[in-house]
């Protein structure tokens, strides 16, 4: 049972991206800010620093196939990213001290690098054309209020249901 | 050995990264269809979906209940005010509409640009990046749905077309998202209505740009900016927005108009999917009656 928890748990914050663009009316804030939720990054992070990190980085794998696949029609951007900006993420972690604040703040790190990786590459793919001071003003900076208002909430839960699922493994 | 390791991590990079740009080229082709595993990954989560949008819709609902108990008033007064002409409008809509009827059957003209059969759907999905400007809808191939059709928001105005479809839900990418091939021929009603195509969005106006409108056409504000019907799929008549301003285009031998689009793109719940009734006429039986012309 417990090994099915965790993809249910994917899929389900998986959805709730959607959901969450759906249900905020962008006028609750101001309708030219434009707030990408990470939420589905942010859970595969910690699933790479908290859990098991070849584990998080095949998640970030399926997952950014199925994030292409379903929400863009445009495959190979997420696919790359996720697991690329998990395996930075975990690499920095060698180094820094396995902290909660530590990986809260690497996590809204890699939410810039996601963004600025994904909107140079729709840039390529002229998929925008959208000026760089825009798109820190008009996108990032909300974005990055909205994925740090996510951490403070779940990062204590996340890291508890993730070093729980590392203690299980270990004792198999 | 170090080094080797390095090498190796180098070399998957470098393959990934000639991945990607396969996969990204696979993908920006000009697709009639989305390929098989594509489609049942996006009806699985379709479905998933689905079972999360009845109570999402049902909260949303409470809560823009709420927002409209506060604003009664003001708007019961508008809304009076507005009772007294709509009789009168009423009448005489009945009246032209039945004139119009007579007069196509004196015409013998059975077929016109704006019939069209409505799909009433729900959105159950939205593109969270907020990059493509993508929405997921509840019906699909079996319900008669078909690449390129129009959809329109619940309040009339059009707001997309439909992307790609599965069996059981399809893809509408709205009008807001940049696209070159998102065109879609349009009308500006007047004494005498001009033409254009809708060709863009301003992001930071939040306005649509019709283009290529003759440069000696004289368009006011707040002139109404319907499809024409003329793009071959879309029926005639759905109501797109608003003139706002016009300017010159680069060269001086065009008008850009920039259109306040009618529907809200932020807050769509349910959709109308609209099938035009008049058959296009199959393009190659019209290249061959031109070359027998000539």
């Amino acid at each position: 049972m417990r090994k099915y928890l965790l993809p249910l748990l994917f899929i389900l914050f998986f959805i709730l991206e959607s959901l969450f663009v759906q249900t905020l009316p962008a006028e609750v804030f101001n309708s030219e800010r434009i707030l990408a939720p990470r939420f589905l990054m942010i859970v595969i992070l910690f699933m790479t620093l908290y859990g098991h990190r070849d584990q998080g980085l095949i998640y970030g794998l399926v997952f950014g196939l199925l994030f292409d696949v379903v929400y863009t029609e445009i495959i190979g951007i997420y696919l790359f990213m996720f697991p690329l900006i998990a395996y930075i993420a975990s690499k920095l972690m060698r180094i820094l001290q396995s902290n909660i604040v530590v990986v809260s703040v690497i996590s809204i790190l890699s939410i810039v690098l996601l963004e600025l990786g994904v909107y140079e590459m729709n840039y390529l793919i002229n998929v925008t054309n959208m000026d760089f001071s825009l798109f820190l003003n008009q996108r990032l900076f909300p974005t990055i209020v909205l994925n740090v208002a996510f951490i403070i909430i779940f990062a204590y839960p996340l890291k508890r249901i993730f070093e729980k699922y590392a203690a299980s493994l270990r004792e198999d | 050995m170090p080094q080797f390791f390095l090498n190796k991590r180098l070399i998957l990079l470098l393959v990934s990264i000639i991945i990607l740009v396969a996969l990204i080229g696979f993908s920006l082709r000009e697709r009639e269809e989305l390929t098989v595993p594509e489609q049942f990954l996006k009806d699985a989560t379709g479905w998933i979906q689905n079972v999360f949008s009845k109570p999402q819709s049902y909260v949303k609902g409470v809560f823009e209940n709420i927002k409209d108990l506060q604003n009664t008033y003001s708007e019961n007064k508008e809304l009076k005010s507005r009772l007294d002409g709509l009789a009168k409008l009423e009448s005489d809509v009945q009246q032209l509409k039945k004139e119009n009827d007579e007069l196509r059957e004196i015409l013998d003209k059975k077929d016109s640009l704006s019939a069209y059969s409505p799909i009433q759907a729900t959105v159950i999905g939205r593109n969270p990046d907020r990059w493509h400007e993508l929405l997921i809808i509840n019906k699909g191939k079996v319900n008669g749905i078909e690449q390129n059709m129009a959809v329109v928001s619940s309040n009339g105005f059009i707001i997309g077309k439909v992307k790609s479809t599965q069996q059981f839900t399809s893809t509408i990418q709205l009008l807001t998202a940049m696209d070159p091939t998102n065109r879609i021929s349009a009308e500006i009603q007047g004494t005498d209505s001009y033409f254009g195509t809708i060709e863009g969005y301003d992001v930071e106006r939040e306005l649509l740009e019709l283009k290529r409108i003759p440069y000696d056409a004289k368009i006011q504000k707040e002139q109404t900016v319907v499809t024409s019907g003329l793009g071959g799929i879309f029926p005639k008549g759905l109501p797109i927005g608003k003139v706002v301003d016009t300017e010159p285009d680069e060269f001086g031998l065009n008008q850009t108009a920039y259109v306040k689009p009618g529907a809200n793109f932020y807050d769509i719940q349910n959709v109308m999917v609209v099938k035009r009734d008049m058959m296009q006429p199959n393009l190659s039986d019209m290249v061959d009656d031109e070359e027998e012309e000539l």
